[in-house]
């Protein structure tokens, strides 16, 4: 090694910053709402061996999926083929990715002549074209979510910059500027987190450097490693479903084996149902980052920096074909939905082992709202994502209305809203006050959004869960309340399905509310101060 | 200024209250332990300690950590908060985001306003300022009676949707409040800040009508005692700009004190080093618990536009300052995989560093000092402290096993994690705003800044340190050094072009004009300089770059000017600016007109030099090597450069000159740290 603990901790510090600078940077100078106001984008530094050593704590689901999608770039443009000024790209959820919007983009950074590492960055785009603006719920398979780009390379001088590629994106997606806009803001991140990465070459040369990442996997591994072993050895299961597979029917299952084994974990999906013939499919990257982030939530302190080392202690199989990985071109737009309920399984498993880190079920769900409206100029797309209540936990009440486990999204601003999106005005945005399960500790409470719609020509488009099968409480708590999507019309209400396209007509009243948190412990047992606050601020258990 | 007028400043802070006073020919000094629940007992005590004559005090200003300390401890008045139909729980919804991300049990910050004060008005406004649905008066008075009725707030708040862009709604539910309630102090967002992104600015406006009744109690009891006591001075308070305001204008806009004390010494740092010179400087201050930096370009710090406390919003222009958990205090430990770290927990004042014997048990950057030989137990704080460097030593066993490494040498480690921790800060608002440090010169102050210095620069490869005298009691100096400071904001969209250049320069000037009477109407006098900064983006982007337009003249502005200097501006931030030609739009225009201080310490006589050296020699261990230093009062420096390493005392602190530095001292009596080629 011979990296000494100082530098060791002075590189890791800076590293780790660096990595932060990307992502506010990419934020700020983004143009779509859902990047600079929802966030919904990440940041990373990967070694010169395109392992992730560094990343912005951004949006966890696509962090876990950096690596993926950079392996299978290096399957067709090997590292010693890179040049400065290539770039590689990938957004293909059958090579690494998530779902098509989500397009990683990798800079390799060169000091002196060598490869000294890769900047990368990642961003949920607003349109990719496919059968619908924003989100096409209908789709049948991954070509009708939009374009596809493969693990490719190309040259930023040449291709980009009003180069093939660059226009290539630009015909075929429905908001061009906002598109080339957003993926110049990843450009540009990319290359601050090189001249940073540059920097610390300079000052602690090329050998030092290379050690130094390399114990960053190390540490990451080694704590991970050490917080497994004080969970005790065992075989658990745990299992979820999902409300139906989109077309209605059945509820679907998702089943998670967990086997600790000493210092390691072995997470076995085998006996979750087959893949559907909707979006609700998780890629196999997905999913294996959802299994991840559950384990490192519930058993090691939220500080552990997560980087490739800490996946080294845990191996996770999927059947192939499964809902969990599926075979192309299944479409896989809305993989949040069985991706959390991988989380659901894997922690109702490892509450067996270790009941005192876990918490309750909590809502647990991506959902979309997408409105889109046609002018004659071309379409306006506003598209925002949803959590709701946290599961409650044995010491505190599950967090109100805030994204949820796997993702990190902002609300954008009723004041941004509006003044970019003048089809629509919000009338209301609240917590359901009687939504979170009750309990010692109350799940946490979703919330309402109410839009009135003011123009013709609009179309909703959302996908979600949670409309049928609430998440339950534990140790005596209740369930949290369910979600539901519905259209007022005139006198009329029309009750809209958790995945669907809609077309709005001038005057209709929105109305979208997400689910609460499950309780946790008996109700009888919360305090006297906390059932005052309650009476005072108007909050009612669920006990549905 | 006739001979026995004093002006005076003083500073309270969490462990001492530090006071400045000057007549233009002698400076007086003072530091007494604060006094945390009535912060003015311990100012009027520093008045007592300086011997001062009240009643010959011509001008007095004060900063303080009333307003943070209000927030920190949620001490602030109780406040009902009136909003828009429909955004009852703008306060608790937030931004929908978690900042610890695999945290299960992640909580968020709590809102100074609970749901049951807060109410809602019908009334709506389009983000084009023109009016959706007017307000319904009889509702709103139904409100009104209802939340106020039995008089349990200390203060009302509003903030409507849209109100940046037409504030009628909240003016005119003021004045219904008002007709009812003449006597309740009542904050619009509006006059707080006119911008976008309700939660923001519902916050702001909440966090300054909850403070309002602390600040506005305070200077109230403050000025009676000082009446009594004869004052017939002019009393001001300092903001979190680095501005002062006349007291009774802040107890009216309380939200501008809740960062001022890091503001008075950054004031104190540009002022004080200025007459010799410098204008282009970060300063460096270190206490026990943190280490405050900031950076300063051509004689002016640079202001944020929104900063936060206790995980709350604030968008009002502050000082744009990184803070960092290093100080004396900050603790040495190792975490669970083996990485060893230093901070941000301290010890603080109690128990304190380990040496102090006052039942600390864990290895502080203190500690690691005393082990080092870069602070001497017989000198500790001029020698009017005894520390135990035996108990020091016992601390740093367990890491030094640990890590299988030396006492000594694991004590050399804590301090350059401390200093790495400085640095990281330093980049923060150096490189990562696009300004290289090496173009700056490095000012220390505090009592442990100066012990530091020499050594961050050194990574920043900045050159130069220069530590101003009476480093220990900056701020108080700052207070007396800052300028009359009012600033106004004003949200307006428009697009960077020909047409539109009229309205820019009506816009420029009219903001002039109304700061100008702002600070006429206090009485302030004096020639006013303004400030003008334009918000500036790419059309499509939501953030925008600040464009200083101070330099430029007003009259003969051009859009093609302007676009050149957003242009420089934005790609000194994110390192890409757009073809020439691309759509830019000017968002806001934050005009600050200033009134400068006369100058205090003109007749001043200056430290005289000591010709009998009497310096001694210590061993030390820096940077892992074993050194023997020159142990040196301050007086003891001349204009001729002597080598490193050194160790200087100074009245307060302890300045560190490593050995292939040379120290020596200039005209305007600050000590110059020089690194050798």
């Amino acid at each position: 090694m011979g990296v000494s603990p100082v530098d060791q901790a002075v590189i890791t510090r800076a590293l780790v910053a660096a990595a932060d600078e990307m992502g506010v940077k990419l934020i700020r100078s983004a143009h779509s709402p859902v990047v600079r106001e929802a966030q919904d984008c990440s940041a990373a530094i990967l070694d010169r061996d395109g392992r992730v050593v560094a990343q912005a704590e951004l949006i966890p689901i696509q962090l876990g999926s950096i690596t993926h999608t950079f392996k299978a770039c290096l399957k067709y443009h090997p590292l010693d083929t890179l040049k400065d000024g290539d770039f590689l790209i990938n957004n293909d959820p059958y090579s690494g990715g998530q779902h098509l919007p989500d397009i990683f983009l990798f800079t390799p950074i060169f000091y002196e002549k060598t490869l000294i590492g890769i900047t990368a960055t990642v961003v949920h785009h607003i349109d990719l074209g496919g059968g619908a603006p924003g989100l096409n719920p209908n789709a049948a398979d991954v070509h009708e979510e939009g374009i596809t780009i493969p693990p490719s390379r190309y040259s930023i001088e040449d291709d980009w910059k009003g180069g093939a590629f660059e226009r290539l994106i630009r015909a075929n997606v429905r908001m061009p500027d906002a598109t080339i806009g957003d993926l110049n803001a990843q450009f540009a991140a990319n290359a601050v987190g090189g001249e940073r990465l540059k920097d610390l070459h300079r000052k602690f040369g090329g050998k030092t450097m290379v050690s130094a990442m390399q114990e960053m996997l190390n540490y990451s591994e080694r704590r991970i490693r050490a917080a497994i072993s004080n969970a005790p050895d065992g075989t658990f299961s745990g299992k979820a479903w999902l409300d139906d597979d989109g077309n209605g029917g059945d509820p679907v299952l998702i089943k998670a084996e967990v086997v600790i084994n000493e210092d390691q974990i072995i997470v076995d999906f085998k006996g979750s149902s087959e893949q559907v013939r909707t979006n609700l499919n998780s890629p196999f990257a997905s999913s294996v980052s959802s299994a991840i982030a559950c384990i490192k939530a519930v058993l090691t302190d939220p500080d552990i920096p997560f980087n490739e080392g800490a996946e080294r202690a845990i191996s996770v199989k999927i059947p192939y074909g499964s809902i969990l990985n599926p075979k192309p071109p299944a479409p896989v737009r809305a993989r949040l939905i069985p991706s959390y309920r991988v989380v659901n399984a894997v922690m109702g498993a490892l509450s067996q082992a270790v009941p005192e880190r876990v918490i309750a079920p909590g809502f647990d769900t991506t959902s979309v709202s997408c409105l889109s409206h046609r002018k004659e100029t071309g379409y306006n797309i506003y598209l925002e994502i949803f959590g709701g209540g946290f599961g409650a936990g044995p010491n505190n009440d599950g967090c109100d209305a805030v994204d949820s486990m796997l993702s990190n999204c902002s609300n954008i601003p009723i004041e941004s809203m509006e003044s970019d999106y003048p089809f629509f005005r919000v009338e209301d945005y609240s917590l359901r006050s009687t939504s979170g399960g009750d309990g010692k500790n109350r799940g946490g409470m979703g919330f309402q959004r109410i839009y009135k719609i003011i123009k013709e020509d609009v179309t909703f488009a959302t996908y979600g869960d949670r409309f049928k099968i609430a998440p339950e409480g534990i140790e005596g708590g209740f369930p949290g309340a369910k979600a539901e999507t519905f259209v007022e019309r005139g006198g009329q209400k029309i009750q809209l399905e958790s995945k669907q396209h809609f077309s709005l007509l001038e005057g209709d009243r929105l109305v979208v509310r997400t689910g609460g948190g499950g309780g946790y412990g008996d109700p009888k047992e919360r305090s006297r101060d906390q059932k005052k606050q309650d009476l005072l601020n108007n909050f009612t258990g669920n006990i549905s | 200024m006739s001979k026995h007028e004093f002006r005076v400043g003083i500073e309270v802070g969490g462990t001492f209250t530090d006071l400045v006073a000057s007549d233009g020919y002698q400076m007086k000094t003072a530091k007494v332990p604060s006094t945390p629940s009535k912060p003015d007992e311990g100012a009027m005590n520093a008045i007592r300690a300086a011997e001062l004559d009240i009643s010959q005090i011509k001008e007095l200003v004060h900063g303080s950590t009333v307003a943070t300390n209000a927030v920190l401890e949620r001490k602030g008045g109780r406040v009902c908060l009136f909003v828009t139909k429909g955004t009852r729980d703008i306060l608790l919804l937030q931004r929908h985001d978690r900042r610890s991300i695999y945290d299960l049990h992640y909580k968020k910050p709590e809102p100074v306003v609970a749901r049951h004060d807060t109410y809602e008005i019908k009334e709506r406004i389009s983000p084009d300022g023109s009016v959706v649905l007017d307000i319904d008066e009889d509702h709103a008075r139904e409100q009104i009676k209802t939340a106020l009725r039995d008089g349990r707030f200390d203060s009302a708040a509003i903030c409507f949707l849209h109100s940046y862009s037409n504030s009628r709604h909240e003016r005119l539910l003021k004045e219904l409040i008002q007709q009812e309630f003449p006597s309740l102090p009542i904050t619009c967002s509006c006059d707080v800040t006119r911008e976008f992104r309700e939660y923001e600015r519902a916050s702001t406006t909440t966090l300054a009508a909850y403070v309002q009744p602390v600040i506005a109690g305070y200077i109230k009891r403050f000025s009676a005692s000082l009446a009594k006591q004869g004052f017939k001075g002019r009393f001001s308070i300092m903001q979190s700009n680095g501005g002062r305001m006349p007291a009774e204008a802040m107890a009216k806009n309380a939200i501008s004190a809740l960062f001022s004390g890091p503001a008075a010494g950054v004031v104190g740092a540009i002022r004080g080093i200025s007459s010799a010179g410098y204008d282009n400087l970060i300063t460096l201050d270190m206490g026990g618990t943190s280490t405050d930096v900031s950076l300063v370009s051509g004689g002016e710090s640079k202001l944020a536009p929104m900063t936060m406390i206790d995980g709350l919003p604030v968008k009002t222009p502050v000082i744009d300052i990184a803070t960092v958990g290093a100080g004396g205090g900050s603790i040495a430990w190792k975490d669970d995989g083996g990485l060893m770290r230093v901070g941000p927990r301290s010890a603080g004042a109690s128990p304190g560093p380990a040496c102090y014997d006052r039942g600390g048990i864990e290895p502080t950057v203190t500690d690691a000092h005393l082990i080092r030989g870069t602070l001497q137990a017989d000198s500790f704080l001029g020698g009017k402290m005894n520390v135990d460097v035996k108990l020091a030593q016992d601390t740093f066993t367990e890491l030094s096993e640990f890590f299988g490494l030396p006492i000594e040498e694991i004590a050399d480690n804590t301090i350059r994690l401390a200093e790495a921790n400085i640095v990281r800060a330093i980049q923060q608002i150096s490189t990562e705003r696009g300004s290289d440090p090496r173009d700056f010169v490095l000012v220390p102050f505090g009592g442990a800044g100066p012990l530091h210095a020499a050594r961050v620069a050194e990574d920043l490869s900045i050159e130069r340190v220069v530590v101003p005298p009476n480093a220990g009691v900056l701020s108080a100096s700052g207070l007396l050094l800052s300028d009359h400071i009012h600033y106004r904001t004003r949200t307006r969209r428009l697009a960077l072009k020909d047409e539109n250049i009229d309205e820019v320069k009506k816009l420029i000037v009219g903001l002039e004009n109304e700061t100008a009477d702002y600070l006429t109407s206090l009485n302030v006098e004096g020639e006013i300089e303004y400030d003008k900064v334009l918000e500036m983006r790419y059309v499509g982007q939501a953030f925008e770059v600040s464009v200083d337009i101070k330099n430029e003249s007003i009259n003969e502005l051009t859009t093609a000017r302007l676009s050149q200097l957003f242009a420089s501006a934005h790609h000194q931030i994110f390192e890409f600016s757009k073809a020439e030609g691309d759509p830019v739009e000017i968002i806001s225009f934050r005009i600050g007109a200033k009134v400068s201080p006369e100058i205090l310490f003109a007749n001043e006589t200056r430290l005289p030099s000591v010709n009998t050296p009497v310096s001694r020699q210590v061993k030390m261990i820096e940077r892992g090597k074993e050194l023997t230093a020159d142990l040196k009062e301050r007086a003891e420096l001349t204009s001729e450069a002597i080598n490193g390493p050194v160790l200087i005392q100074d009245t307060n602190s302890t300045i560190f000159v490593p050995q292939e530095w040379k120290v020596s001292r200039d005209s305007e009596d600050n000590v110059i740290l020089i690194k050798e080629n």
